[in-house]
Protein backbone atom coordinates (compact mmCIF):
# COMPACT_ATOMS: atom_id res chain seq x y z
CA UNK A 1 0.00 0.00 0.00
CA UNK A 2 2.46 2.47 1.30
CA UNK A 3 5.18 1.24 -1.25
CA UNK A 4 2.68 2.34 -4.44
CA UNK A 5 2.49 6.06 -3.33
CA UNK A 6 5.82 5.74 -2.87
CA UNK A 7 6.21 5.08 -6.49
CA UNK A 8 3.87 7.59 -7.17
CA UNK A 9 5.52 10.55 -4.96
CA UNK A 10 8.70 9.57 -6.31
CA UNK A 11 7.18 9.46 -10.14
CA UNK A 12 5.65 12.99 -9.52
CA UNK A 13 8.80 14.34 -7.98
CA UNK A 14 10.24 13.36 -10.88
CA UNK A 15 8.25 14.83 -13.42
CA UNK A 16 7.99 17.76 -11.68
CA UNK A 17 12.01 18.01 -11.55
CA UNK A 18 11.85 17.56 -15.36
CA UNK A 19 11.03 20.61 -15.73
CA UNK A 20 14.00 22.00 -14.52
CA UNK A 21 16.11 20.25 -16.91
CA UNK A 22 14.12 20.77 -20.26
CA UNK A 23 14.75 23.46 -21.90
CA UNK A 24 12.32 26.19 -21.95
CA UNK A 25 11.48 27.34 -25.63
CA UNK A 26 8.22 29.11 -24.37
CA UNK A 27 11.21 32.27 -23.63
CA UNK A 28 11.00 34.28 -26.20
CA UNK A 29 14.19 36.06 -26.61
CA UNK A 30 12.77 39.70 -26.72
CA UNK A 31 14.66 42.90 -26.00
CA UNK A 32 13.55 44.14 -22.69
CA UNK A 33 11.25 47.45 -22.84
CA UNK A 34 14.54 49.79 -21.85
CA UNK A 35 16.98 48.66 -24.67
CA UNK A 36 14.14 48.90 -27.17
CA UNK A 37 13.10 52.54 -26.04
CA UNK A 38 17.21 53.38 -26.27
CA UNK A 39 16.96 51.63 -29.76
CA UNK A 40 14.11 53.15 -31.43
CA UNK A 41 15.75 56.53 -30.44
CA UNK A 42 19.11 56.31 -31.69
CA UNK A 43 19.31 57.88 -34.86
CA UNK A 44 22.05 55.84 -35.94
CA UNK A 45 19.54 52.70 -37.08
CA UNK A 46 18.54 55.49 -40.06
CA UNK A 47 20.45 55.59 -42.99
CA UNK A 48 20.28 58.01 -46.08
CA UNK A 49 19.36 57.62 -49.30
CA UNK A 50 22.43 58.49 -50.84
CA UNK A 51 24.39 56.05 -48.20
CA UNK A 52 22.36 53.61 -49.76
CA UNK A 53 22.93 54.41 -52.93
CA UNK A 54 26.65 54.76 -52.45
CA UNK A 55 26.79 51.61 -51.04
CA UNK A 56 24.56 50.02 -54.16
CA UNK A 57 27.03 51.79 -56.57
CA UNK A 58 29.91 50.33 -54.51
CA UNK A 59 29.13 47.00 -54.40
CA UNK A 60 29.31 46.82 -51.02
CA UNK A 61 28.83 42.87 -50.03
CA UNK A 62 27.63 43.42 -46.62
CA UNK A 63 24.66 45.73 -47.57
CA UNK A 64 21.19 43.34 -47.46
CA UNK A 65 18.33 45.47 -49.34
CA UNK A 66 15.22 44.42 -47.68
CA UNK A 67 11.48 45.74 -49.33
CA UNK A 68 9.05 45.25 -47.39
CA UNK A 69 6.38 46.15 -49.76
CA UNK A 70 3.81 43.76 -51.36
CA UNK A 71 4.97 41.68 -54.07
CA UNK A 72 3.43 43.14 -56.83
CA UNK A 73 4.98 46.35 -55.78
CA UNK A 74 8.19 44.70 -55.76
CA UNK A 75 7.91 43.23 -58.85
CA UNK A 76 7.18 46.59 -60.44
CA UNK A 77 10.51 48.83 -59.27
CA UNK A 78 13.27 47.59 -56.91
CA UNK A 79 16.18 48.72 -55.77
CA UNK A 80 19.01 46.72 -57.45
CA UNK A 81 19.95 43.28 -54.98
CA UNK A 82 16.95 43.68 -53.00
CA UNK A 83 14.59 41.08 -51.45
CA UNK A 84 11.72 41.09 -51.01
CA UNK A 85 9.76 40.48 -47.58
CA UNK A 86 7.17 41.88 -47.50
CA UNK A 87 5.68 43.21 -44.29
CA UNK A 88 3.64 40.35 -42.67
CA UNK A 89 6.19 37.93 -43.59
CA UNK A 90 9.07 39.45 -41.88
CA UNK A 91 8.23 37.25 -38.95
CA UNK A 92 7.97 34.12 -40.63
CA UNK A 93 10.70 31.42 -39.96
CA UNK A 94 11.53 31.22 -43.29
CA UNK A 95 13.45 34.85 -43.28
CA UNK A 96 15.07 33.83 -39.83
CA UNK A 97 18.13 32.66 -41.59
CA UNK A 98 18.27 35.52 -44.26
CA UNK A 99 17.80 38.52 -41.50
CA UNK A 100 20.87 37.01 -39.26
CA UNK A 101 23.68 36.61 -41.84
CA UNK A 102 26.52 37.45 -39.71
CA UNK A 103 28.53 40.55 -40.92
CA UNK A 104 25.53 41.59 -43.21
CA UNK A 105 24.02 44.90 -43.01
CA UNK A 106 20.14 44.88 -43.64
CA UNK A 107 18.38 47.83 -44.54
CA UNK A 108 14.83 47.89 -44.86
CA UNK A 109 12.78 50.20 -47.48
CA UNK A 110 9.27 50.86 -48.06
CA UNK A 111 7.56 53.66 -50.45
CA UNK A 112 7.90 55.79 -47.25
CA UNK A 113 9.03 55.23 -43.72
CA UNK A 114 6.25 53.55 -41.87
CA UNK A 115 6.40 49.87 -43.01
CA UNK A 116 9.92 49.87 -43.24
CA UNK A 117 10.33 51.06 -39.81
CA UNK A 118 6.80 48.95 -38.64
CA UNK A 119 9.59 45.53 -39.81
CA UNK A 120 12.49 46.90 -38.12
CA UNK A 121 10.62 47.27 -34.87
CA UNK A 122 9.44 44.10 -35.53
CA UNK A 123 13.04 42.55 -36.07
CA UNK A 124 14.65 44.52 -33.51
CA UNK A 125 12.12 43.39 -30.72
CA UNK A 126 13.71 39.44 -31.65
CA UNK A 127 16.84 40.58 -31.40
CA UNK A 128 18.02 40.43 -34.77
CA UNK A 129 21.11 42.79 -35.07
CA UNK A 130 22.44 44.73 -38.05
CA UNK A 131 19.26 46.13 -39.01
CA UNK A 132 18.43 49.64 -40.47
CA UNK A 133 15.94 51.74 -41.70
CA UNK A 134 15.78 53.74 -45.46
CA UNK A 135 15.05 56.99 -44.03
CA UNK A 136 12.43 58.42 -46.29
CA UNK A 137 11.91 55.69 -48.90
CA UNK A 138 11.73 54.66 -51.83
CA UNK A 139 9.74 57.99 -52.28
CA UNK A 140 12.83 60.09 -51.04
CA UNK A 141 15.21 57.96 -53.13
CA UNK A 142 13.44 58.26 -56.44
CA UNK A 143 13.15 62.81 -55.71
CA UNK A 144 16.66 62.79 -54.51
CA UNK A 145 18.57 60.32 -56.98
CA UNK A 146 16.58 60.29 -59.99
CA UNK A 147 15.00 63.51 -59.73
CA UNK A 148 17.15 65.78 -57.71
CA UNK A 149 16.80 69.24 -58.89
CA UNK A 150 20.14 70.86 -59.13
CA UNK A 151 21.22 72.92 -56.71
CA UNK A 152 20.91 76.76 -56.90
CA UNK A 153 24.01 78.66 -57.91
CA UNK A 154 24.69 80.08 -54.70
CA UNK A 155 25.02 76.39 -53.00
CA UNK A 156 27.65 75.21 -51.06
CA UNK A 157 30.20 73.15 -52.03
CA UNK A 158 28.80 70.43 -50.24
CA UNK A 159 25.47 70.80 -52.08
CA UNK A 160 27.47 70.89 -55.24
CA UNK A 161 29.51 67.78 -54.47
CA UNK A 162 26.17 66.37 -53.53
CA UNK A 163 24.91 66.89 -56.04
CA UNK A 164 27.18 65.59 -58.91
CA UNK A 165 27.08 62.03 -56.88
CA UNK A 166 23.74 62.13 -57.36
CA UNK A 167 23.86 62.85 -60.92
CA UNK A 168 26.43 60.08 -61.50
CA UNK A 169 23.93 57.62 -59.62
CA UNK A 170 21.33 58.68 -61.60
CA UNK A 171 23.44 57.77 -64.72
CA UNK A 172 23.94 54.83 -63.02
CA UNK A 173 20.86 53.82 -62.57
CA UNK A 174 19.01 54.89 -65.26
CA UNK A 175 21.70 55.07 -68.07
CA UNK A 176 21.33 58.48 -68.72
CA UNK A 177 22.23 61.97 -67.25
CA UNK A 178 18.48 63.25 -67.72
CA UNK A 179 15.64 63.24 -65.26
CA UNK A 180 13.28 60.07 -66.42
CA UNK A 181 10.31 58.98 -65.53
CA UNK A 182 9.94 55.89 -63.59
CA UNK A 183 12.52 53.66 -63.97
CA UNK A 184 11.78 50.26 -65.08
CA UNK A 185 13.20 47.17 -63.32
CA UNK A 186 15.56 45.93 -66.36
CA UNK A 187 16.51 49.41 -66.48
CA UNK A 188 17.94 49.91 -63.30
CA UNK A 189 19.71 46.24 -63.39
CA UNK A 190 22.11 47.87 -66.48
CA UNK A 191 25.10 47.87 -65.28
CA UNK A 192 26.93 51.10 -65.35
CA UNK A 193 30.50 51.78 -64.98
CA UNK A 194 30.10 55.60 -63.03
CA UNK A 195 33.18 57.20 -61.34
CA UNK A 196 31.87 57.35 -57.35
CA UNK A 197 31.78 60.41 -56.12
CA UNK A 198 32.83 59.86 -52.54
CA UNK A 199 30.62 62.14 -50.34
CA UNK A 200 33.11 64.25 -48.54
CA UNK A 201 31.09 64.99 -45.33
CA UNK A 202 29.35 63.01 -42.44
CA UNK A 203 26.96 60.42 -44.15
CA UNK A 204 28.24 57.51 -42.52
CA UNK A 205 25.19 58.76 -40.46
CA UNK A 206 26.27 57.95 -37.06
CA UNK A 207 27.42 54.41 -35.87
CA UNK A 208 24.78 53.47 -38.82
CA UNK A 209 26.99 51.46 -40.33
CA UNK B 1 2.38 27.17 -30.38
CA UNK B 2 -0.55 25.58 -31.31
CA UNK B 3 -2.74 25.99 -27.80
CA UNK B 4 -4.87 27.19 -26.08
CA UNK B 5 -6.89 25.64 -29.02
CA UNK B 6 -9.82 28.15 -29.09
CA UNK B 7 -7.87 31.29 -28.59
CA UNK B 8 -4.91 30.52 -31.09
CA UNK B 9 -8.27 29.94 -33.88
CA UNK B 10 -7.40 26.42 -33.92
CA UNK B 11 -10.82 25.22 -32.96
CA UNK B 12 -13.40 27.78 -34.12
CA UNK B 13 -15.13 29.75 -31.20
CA UNK B 14 -18.58 28.20 -32.30
CA UNK B 15 -17.59 24.61 -30.37
CA UNK B 16 -16.91 27.32 -26.97
CA UNK B 17 -19.79 26.04 -25.54
CA UNK B 18 -19.89 22.39 -26.29
CA UNK B 19 -16.54 22.08 -24.71
CA UNK B 20 -17.94 24.12 -21.89
CA UNK B 21 -20.72 21.09 -21.18
CA UNK B 22 -18.41 18.22 -21.66
CA UNK B 23 -15.41 19.79 -20.27
CA UNK B 24 -18.45 20.78 -17.18
CA UNK B 25 -19.26 16.70 -17.13
CA UNK B 26 -15.81 15.54 -16.72
CA UNK B 27 -15.61 17.99 -13.61
CA UNK B 28 -18.78 17.20 -11.87
CA UNK B 29 -17.97 13.42 -12.73
CA UNK B 30 -14.36 13.15 -11.17
CA UNK B 31 -15.84 15.58 -8.36
CA UNK B 32 -18.52 13.38 -7.19
CA UNK B 33 -16.65 9.98 -7.89
CA UNK B 34 -13.95 11.56 -5.12
CA UNK B 35 -16.74 12.22 -2.79
CA UNK B 36 -17.17 16.30 -2.94
CA UNK B 37 -20.51 15.47 -3.01
CA UNK B 38 -20.84 14.68 0.86
CA UNK B 39 -20.08 17.82 3.12
CA UNK B 40 -18.99 15.58 5.98
CA UNK B 41 -16.63 13.78 3.76
CA UNK B 42 -15.10 17.69 2.66
CA UNK B 43 -15.20 18.89 6.18
CA UNK B 44 -13.30 15.74 7.66
CA UNK B 45 -10.07 17.52 6.07
CA UNK B 46 -10.33 20.07 9.16
CA UNK B 47 -11.46 17.53 11.49
CA UNK B 48 -8.04 15.09 10.39
CA UNK B 49 -10.38 12.20 9.91
CA UNK B 50 -10.47 12.55 6.13
CA UNK B 51 -8.12 14.12 3.70
CA UNK B 52 -9.97 13.64 0.53
CA UNK B 53 -10.20 17.51 -0.25
CA UNK B 54 -6.53 18.14 0.60
CA UNK B 55 -5.38 15.13 -1.78
CA UNK B 56 -8.05 15.78 -4.45
CA UNK B 57 -7.45 19.42 -4.27
CA UNK B 58 -3.36 19.79 -4.70
CA UNK B 59 -3.22 16.40 -7.01
CA UNK B 60 -5.15 18.30 -9.25
CA UNK B 61 -3.84 21.85 -8.90
CA UNK B 62 -0.08 20.17 -9.56
CA UNK B 63 -1.21 17.89 -12.33
CA UNK B 64 -2.87 20.74 -13.72
CA UNK B 65 0.33 23.15 -13.17
CA UNK B 66 3.30 20.52 -14.58
CA UNK B 67 1.27 20.21 -17.77
CA UNK B 68 0.89 23.46 -18.40
CA UNK B 69 4.36 24.48 -17.60
CA UNK B 70 5.82 21.25 -19.85
CA UNK B 71 3.33 22.24 -22.58
CA UNK B 72 4.68 25.63 -22.60
CA UNK B 73 8.40 24.90 -22.37
CA UNK B 74 8.24 22.32 -25.60
CA UNK B 75 6.65 25.50 -27.16
CA UNK B 76 3.00 23.59 -27.52
CA UNK B 77 1.18 26.34 -25.54
CA UNK B 78 1.70 29.94 -25.00
CA UNK B 79 1.39 30.61 -21.27
CA UNK B 80 1.10 34.28 -22.06
CA UNK B 81 -2.69 33.69 -23.90
CA UNK B 82 -3.82 31.74 -20.42
CA UNK B 83 -6.31 33.14 -18.50
CA UNK B 84 -4.27 33.92 -15.33
CA UNK B 85 -6.79 35.12 -11.98
CA UNK B 86 -5.66 38.99 -11.60
CA UNK B 87 -4.30 39.42 -8.36
CA UNK B 88 -6.45 41.93 -6.14
CA UNK B 89 -4.47 41.50 -2.90
CA UNK B 90 -7.06 42.84 -0.15
CA UNK B 91 -10.12 41.80 -2.00
CA UNK B 92 -8.86 38.02 -2.53
CA UNK B 93 -8.42 37.83 1.25
CA UNK B 94 -10.94 39.16 2.87
CA UNK B 95 -13.23 37.32 -0.20
CA UNK B 96 -11.26 34.28 0.91
CA UNK B 97 -12.08 34.95 4.64
CA UNK B 98 -15.65 35.42 3.90
CA UNK B 99 -15.82 32.15 1.82
CA UNK B 100 -13.51 30.26 4.40
CA UNK B 101 -16.65 31.39 7.09
CA UNK B 102 -19.10 30.07 4.80
CA UNK B 103 -16.97 26.94 3.86
CA UNK B 104 -17.03 25.69 7.72
CA UNK B 105 -20.67 26.73 8.14
CA UNK B 106 -22.39 25.16 4.76
CA UNK B 107 -19.48 22.28 4.36
CA UNK B 108 -19.46 23.22 0.64
CA UNK B 109 -17.76 25.02 -2.19
CA UNK B 110 -19.88 26.23 -5.19
CA UNK B 111 -18.33 23.34 -7.27
CA UNK B 112 -19.05 20.95 -4.93
CA UNK B 113 -22.71 21.97 -3.83
CA UNK B 114 -23.65 21.68 -7.50
CA UNK B 115 -22.41 18.19 -7.40
CA UNK B 116 -24.68 17.94 -4.20
CA UNK B 117 -27.22 19.36 -6.08
CA UNK B 118 -26.88 16.45 -8.53
CA UNK B 119 -27.27 13.78 -6.53
CA UNK B 120 -29.73 14.92 -4.09
CA UNK B 121 -28.22 16.30 -1.55
CA UNK B 122 -31.35 18.64 0.07
CA UNK B 123 -28.86 20.80 2.30
CA UNK B 124 -26.60 21.49 -1.20
CA UNK B 125 -29.34 22.29 -2.75
CA UNK B 126 -29.54 25.09 0.13
CA UNK B 127 -26.24 25.88 -0.23
CA UNK B 128 -26.95 26.58 -3.32
CA UNK B 129 -29.45 28.80 -2.69
CA UNK B 130 -28.11 30.86 -0.08
CA UNK B 131 -25.01 31.01 -3.62
CA UNK B 132 -27.61 32.89 -4.99
CA UNK B 133 -29.30 34.87 -1.92
CA UNK B 134 -25.69 35.97 -1.53
CA UNK B 135 -24.39 37.16 -4.55
CA UNK B 136 -27.50 38.80 -5.02
CA UNK B 137 -26.83 40.56 -1.42
CA UNK B 138 -23.35 41.12 -3.10
CA UNK B 139 -24.86 42.48 -5.89
CA UNK B 140 -27.34 45.10 -5.04
CA UNK B 141 -25.02 46.12 -2.19
CA UNK B 142 -22.08 47.02 -4.70
CA UNK B 143 -21.39 50.12 -3.63
CA UNK B 144 -20.69 49.86 -0.31
CA UNK B 145 -18.12 47.15 -1.18
CA UNK B 146 -17.04 49.27 -4.28
CA UNK B 147 -13.78 50.23 -3.46
CA UNK B 148 -12.73 46.91 -1.36
CA UNK B 149 -13.46 45.12 -4.21
CA UNK B 150 -11.47 46.88 -6.46
CA UNK B 151 -8.46 47.98 -3.94
CA UNK B 152 -4.94 45.84 -3.95
CA UNK B 153 -5.21 45.52 -7.36
CA UNK B 154 -1.51 44.14 -8.75
CA UNK B 155 -2.72 43.05 -12.48
CA UNK B 156 -1.98 39.04 -12.94
CA UNK B 157 0.99 38.80 -11.24
CA UNK B 158 2.29 34.66 -10.76
CA UNK B 159 3.39 33.34 -7.88
CA UNK B 160 7.10 32.92 -8.36
CA UNK B 161 7.67 36.37 -10.36
CA UNK B 162 6.62 37.61 -7.07
CA UNK B 163 8.78 35.34 -4.85
CA UNK B 164 11.36 35.72 -7.61
CA UNK B 165 12.20 32.38 -8.86
CA UNK B 166 11.35 30.61 -12.06
CA UNK B 167 7.73 28.73 -12.61
CA UNK B 168 9.58 25.54 -13.23
CA UNK B 169 11.29 25.87 -9.58
CA UNK B 170 8.46 27.24 -8.34
CA UNK B 171 6.28 24.30 -9.67
CA UNK B 172 9.14 21.73 -8.06
CA UNK B 173 9.03 23.28 -5.08
CA UNK B 174 5.05 23.20 -4.53
CA UNK B 175 5.00 19.41 -5.74
CA UNK B 176 7.30 18.80 -2.67
CA UNK B 177 5.80 20.70 -0.31
CA UNK B 178 2.34 18.64 -1.57
CA UNK B 179 3.77 15.18 -1.53
CA UNK B 180 5.13 16.24 2.03
CA UNK B 181 1.45 16.79 3.00
CA UNK B 182 0.15 13.88 1.46
CA UNK B 183 2.57 11.75 3.05
CA UNK B 184 1.77 14.02 6.28
CA UNK B 185 -2.21 13.54 5.57
CA UNK B 186 -1.73 9.71 5.84
CA UNK B 187 0.09 9.44 8.84
CA UNK B 188 -2.31 11.99 10.71
CA UNK B 189 -5.33 9.77 9.62
CA UNK B 190 -4.37 6.97 10.67
CA UNK B 191 -3.79 8.50 14.25
CA UNK B 192 -6.97 10.29 14.31
CA UNK B 193 -10.07 8.61 14.98
CA UNK B 194 -12.21 7.69 12.75
CA UNK B 195 -15.54 9.67 12.16
CA UNK B 196 -18.53 7.96 10.71
CA UNK B 197 -20.47 9.58 8.35
CA UNK C 1 -12.24 -0.33 1.43
CA UNK C 2 -13.03 1.10 4.78
CA UNK C 3 -15.50 3.55 3.44
CA UNK C 4 -17.44 0.95 1.70
CA UNK C 5 -18.30 -0.98 4.62
CA UNK C 6 -19.12 2.14 7.00
CA UNK C 7 -21.57 3.94 4.21
CA UNK C 8 -22.32 1.46 1.66
CA UNK C 9 -20.46 3.80 -1.34
CA UNK C 10 -17.07 3.58 -3.02
CA UNK C 11 -15.20 6.97 -3.68
CA UNK C 12 -12.46 6.91 -6.18
CA UNK C 13 -9.05 6.93 -4.76
CA UNK C 14 -7.93 10.42 -3.84
CA UNK C 15 -4.59 10.62 -5.89
CA UNK C 16 -6.76 8.54 -8.65
CA UNK C 17 -9.37 11.44 -8.71
CA UNK C 18 -7.16 14.25 -8.56
CA UNK C 19 -5.34 13.16 -11.47
CA UNK C 20 -8.09 13.01 -13.27
CA UNK C 21 -9.51 16.10 -12.33
CA UNK C 22 -6.17 17.61 -12.73
CA UNK C 23 -6.40 16.42 -16.42
CA UNK C 24 -10.27 17.68 -16.93
CA UNK C 25 -8.39 21.26 -15.79
CA UNK C 26 -5.64 20.98 -18.09
CA UNK C 27 -7.91 19.85 -20.56
CA UNK C 28 -10.00 23.04 -20.18
CA UNK C 29 -6.71 25.16 -20.57
CA UNK C 30 -5.46 23.68 -23.05
CA UNK C 31 -9.09 23.96 -25.47
CA UNK C 32 -10.00 27.20 -23.93
CA UNK C 33 -7.14 29.00 -22.42
CA UNK C 34 -8.68 29.70 -18.96
CA UNK C 35 -9.84 27.73 -15.80
CA UNK C 36 -12.71 25.99 -14.44
CA UNK C 37 -15.26 28.11 -12.22
CA UNK C 38 -18.59 27.88 -10.25
CA UNK C 39 -20.08 30.87 -8.59
CA UNK C 40 -19.32 32.75 -11.86
CA UNK C 41 -22.30 30.89 -13.47
CA UNK C 42 -24.08 31.78 -10.09
CA UNK C 43 -23.27 35.65 -11.20
CA UNK C 44 -24.47 35.55 -14.90
CA UNK C 45 -27.57 33.66 -13.52
CA UNK C 46 -28.20 36.06 -11.08
CA UNK C 47 -27.54 39.45 -13.27
CA UNK C 48 -29.46 37.72 -15.86
CA UNK C 49 -32.60 37.23 -13.59
CA UNK C 50 -32.68 40.74 -12.25
CA UNK C 51 -31.88 42.17 -15.64
CA UNK C 52 -35.24 40.25 -16.92
CA UNK C 53 -37.24 41.56 -13.76
CA UNK C 54 -36.19 44.77 -13.66
CA UNK C 55 -34.24 45.68 -16.59
CA UNK C 56 -33.80 49.03 -15.65
CA UNK C 57 -32.41 48.43 -12.02
CA UNK C 58 -30.11 46.19 -13.28
CA UNK C 59 -28.59 49.16 -16.06
CA UNK C 60 -28.54 51.49 -12.79
CA UNK C 61 -26.77 49.39 -10.76
CA UNK C 62 -23.07 49.47 -10.43
CA UNK C 63 -22.24 45.46 -10.39
CA UNK C 64 -25.31 44.52 -12.75
CA UNK C 65 -24.32 46.43 -15.06
CA UNK C 66 -20.68 45.48 -15.76
CA UNK C 67 -22.05 41.77 -16.67
CA UNK C 68 -25.39 43.15 -18.41
CA UNK C 69 -24.00 45.70 -20.50
CA UNK C 70 -21.82 42.61 -22.08
CA UNK C 71 -24.17 39.58 -20.97
CA UNK C 72 -22.74 37.94 -24.34
CA UNK C 73 -19.52 38.14 -22.69
CA UNK C 74 -18.51 34.06 -23.67
CA UNK C 75 -16.90 33.88 -20.27
CA UNK C 76 -20.62 34.27 -18.58
CA UNK C 77 -22.56 32.26 -20.64
CA UNK C 78 -19.08 29.62 -21.33
CA UNK C 79 -19.98 29.20 -16.71
CA UNK C 80 -23.55 28.51 -16.81
CA UNK C 81 -22.62 25.91 -19.75
CA UNK C 82 -20.01 24.45 -17.67
CA UNK C 83 -22.28 24.12 -14.45
CA UNK C 84 -24.87 22.18 -16.36
CA UNK C 85 -22.38 19.94 -17.77
CA UNK C 86 -21.25 19.46 -14.13
CA UNK C 87 -24.80 18.42 -12.91
CA UNK C 88 -24.93 16.32 -15.76
CA UNK C 89 -21.79 14.75 -14.75
CA UNK C 90 -22.07 14.75 -10.90
CA UNK C 91 -25.66 12.86 -11.95
CA UNK C 92 -23.80 10.23 -13.90
CA UNK C 93 -20.91 9.78 -11.16
CA UNK C 94 -24.00 8.82 -8.93
CA UNK C 95 -25.71 6.85 -10.85
CA UNK C 96 -22.70 4.91 -11.40
CA UNK C 97 -21.17 4.32 -8.11
CA UNK C 98 -25.24 4.33 -6.59
CA UNK C 99 -25.11 7.43 -4.43
CA UNK C 100 -29.19 8.95 -6.01
CA UNK C 101 -30.62 9.83 -2.85
CA UNK C 102 -32.49 12.57 -1.88
CA UNK C 103 -31.32 12.98 1.65
CA UNK C 104 -30.08 15.91 4.59
CA UNK C 105 -26.52 15.21 5.65
CA UNK C 106 -25.73 16.17 8.87
CA UNK C 107 -23.89 15.16 12.22
CA UNK C 108 -26.40 13.10 14.45
CA UNK C 109 -25.42 15.92 16.93
CA UNK C 110 -27.90 18.35 15.23
CA UNK C 111 -31.15 18.46 13.37
CA UNK C 112 -31.77 18.78 10.05
CA UNK C 113 -33.30 22.00 9.88
CA UNK C 114 -30.36 23.29 12.04
CA UNK C 115 -28.40 21.65 9.04
CA UNK C 116 -30.43 23.40 6.59
CA UNK C 117 -30.16 26.94 8.02
CA UNK C 118 -25.97 26.54 8.07
CA UNK C 119 -25.98 25.46 4.66
CA UNK C 120 -28.19 28.46 3.66
CA UNK C 121 -26.16 31.08 5.43
CA UNK C 122 -23.19 29.10 4.58
CA UNK C 123 -24.21 29.74 0.99
CA UNK C 124 -24.90 33.24 1.38
CA UNK C 125 -21.55 33.87 2.89
CA UNK C 126 -19.62 31.99 0.20
CA UNK C 127 -21.75 33.99 -2.31
CA UNK C 128 -20.73 37.15 -1.33
CA UNK C 129 -17.09 36.01 -0.62
CA UNK C 130 -17.17 34.61 -3.98
CA UNK C 131 -17.62 37.90 -5.80
CA UNK C 132 -15.58 40.32 -3.61
CA UNK C 133 -12.77 37.58 -4.38
CA UNK C 134 -13.74 37.49 -7.88
CA UNK C 135 -13.96 33.30 -7.78
CA UNK C 136 -14.35 30.64 -5.40
CA UNK C 137 -12.11 27.36 -4.65
CA UNK C 138 -12.73 26.27 -8.56
CA UNK C 139 -12.14 29.61 -10.30
CA UNK C 140 -9.78 31.65 -7.85
CA UNK C 141 -7.75 28.90 -5.81
CA UNK C 142 -7.64 26.00 -8.16
CA UNK C 143 -7.62 27.16 -11.90
CA UNK C 144 -5.22 30.19 -10.55
CA UNK C 145 -3.02 27.70 -8.82
CA UNK C 146 -3.19 25.68 -12.05
CA UNK C 147 -1.59 28.60 -13.46
CA UNK C 148 0.58 29.77 -11.03
CA UNK C 149 -1.23 33.53 -10.32
CA UNK C 150 -0.81 34.31 -6.96
CA UNK C 151 -4.19 36.13 -6.42
CA UNK C 152 -5.15 32.40 -6.39
CA UNK C 153 -2.66 31.21 -4.09
CA UNK C 154 -3.80 34.10 -1.60
CA UNK C 155 -7.41 33.21 -2.24
CA UNK C 156 -6.35 29.32 -1.38
CA UNK C 157 -4.92 29.88 1.22
CA UNK C 158 -7.56 32.51 2.92
CA UNK C 159 -10.18 30.00 2.25
CA UNK C 160 -8.89 27.21 4.03
CA UNK C 161 -7.09 28.81 6.98
CA UNK C 162 -9.92 30.78 7.86
CA UNK C 163 -12.39 27.65 7.68
CA UNK C 164 -9.77 25.21 9.15
CA UNK C 165 -10.57 27.38 12.31
CA UNK C 166 -14.03 28.18 11.75
CA UNK C 167 -14.65 24.17 11.25
CA UNK C 168 -13.91 23.99 15.32
CA UNK C 169 -16.10 26.95 16.16
CA UNK C 170 -18.86 24.73 14.43
CA UNK C 171 -17.53 21.28 15.37
CA UNK C 172 -20.81 20.51 16.85
CA UNK C 173 -22.03 20.42 13.41
CA UNK C 174 -20.06 18.53 11.82
CA UNK C 175 -19.02 15.25 14.58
Amino acid sequence: MDRRYTILAILAIVLAAGLLVIPDKSKTKETSPESMLLAVNDPARFITTDDVTERIIGGDPTLQLIDVRPADQFNKFALPGAVNIPLDSVLSPSYTELLNQPGKKNVFYSNGDTDADAAWQLCKRLKTDNIYVMKGGLNLWFNTIIKGAEPVSTASGNDLDLYSFRQAARQFFTGQGQVVGTPKADEVKKPVKVNVVKKPVEESSGGGC
Amino acid sequence: MTGPLIPMGVIPQSWDNVFAVLLGMGFGFVLEGSGFSSSRKIIGTFFGYDFVVLKVFFTAAITAMIGLLYLSQIGWLDYSLLYIHPTYLASAIIGGIVMGIGFAMGGFCPGTSFCGVAIGKIDAMLFVAGLYLGVFIFSEAFPLFEKLYNSGFRGSVLVSDSLGMSKALFAFLLTLAAIGMFFGATWLERRIKKVEY
Amino acid sequence: MENKKKTGTTYLNPYLGGFLFGLVLLATFIITGRGMGASGAVKSTVAEAVNTVAPSHAEQSAYYSKFVADDAHPMNTWLVFEVLGMLAGAFLSGLVFNRLKFKVEHSPKITSRRRLIFALSGGALFGIGSQLAKGCTSGAALSGMAVLSLGGFITMMAIFGTAFVFAWVFKKNWI
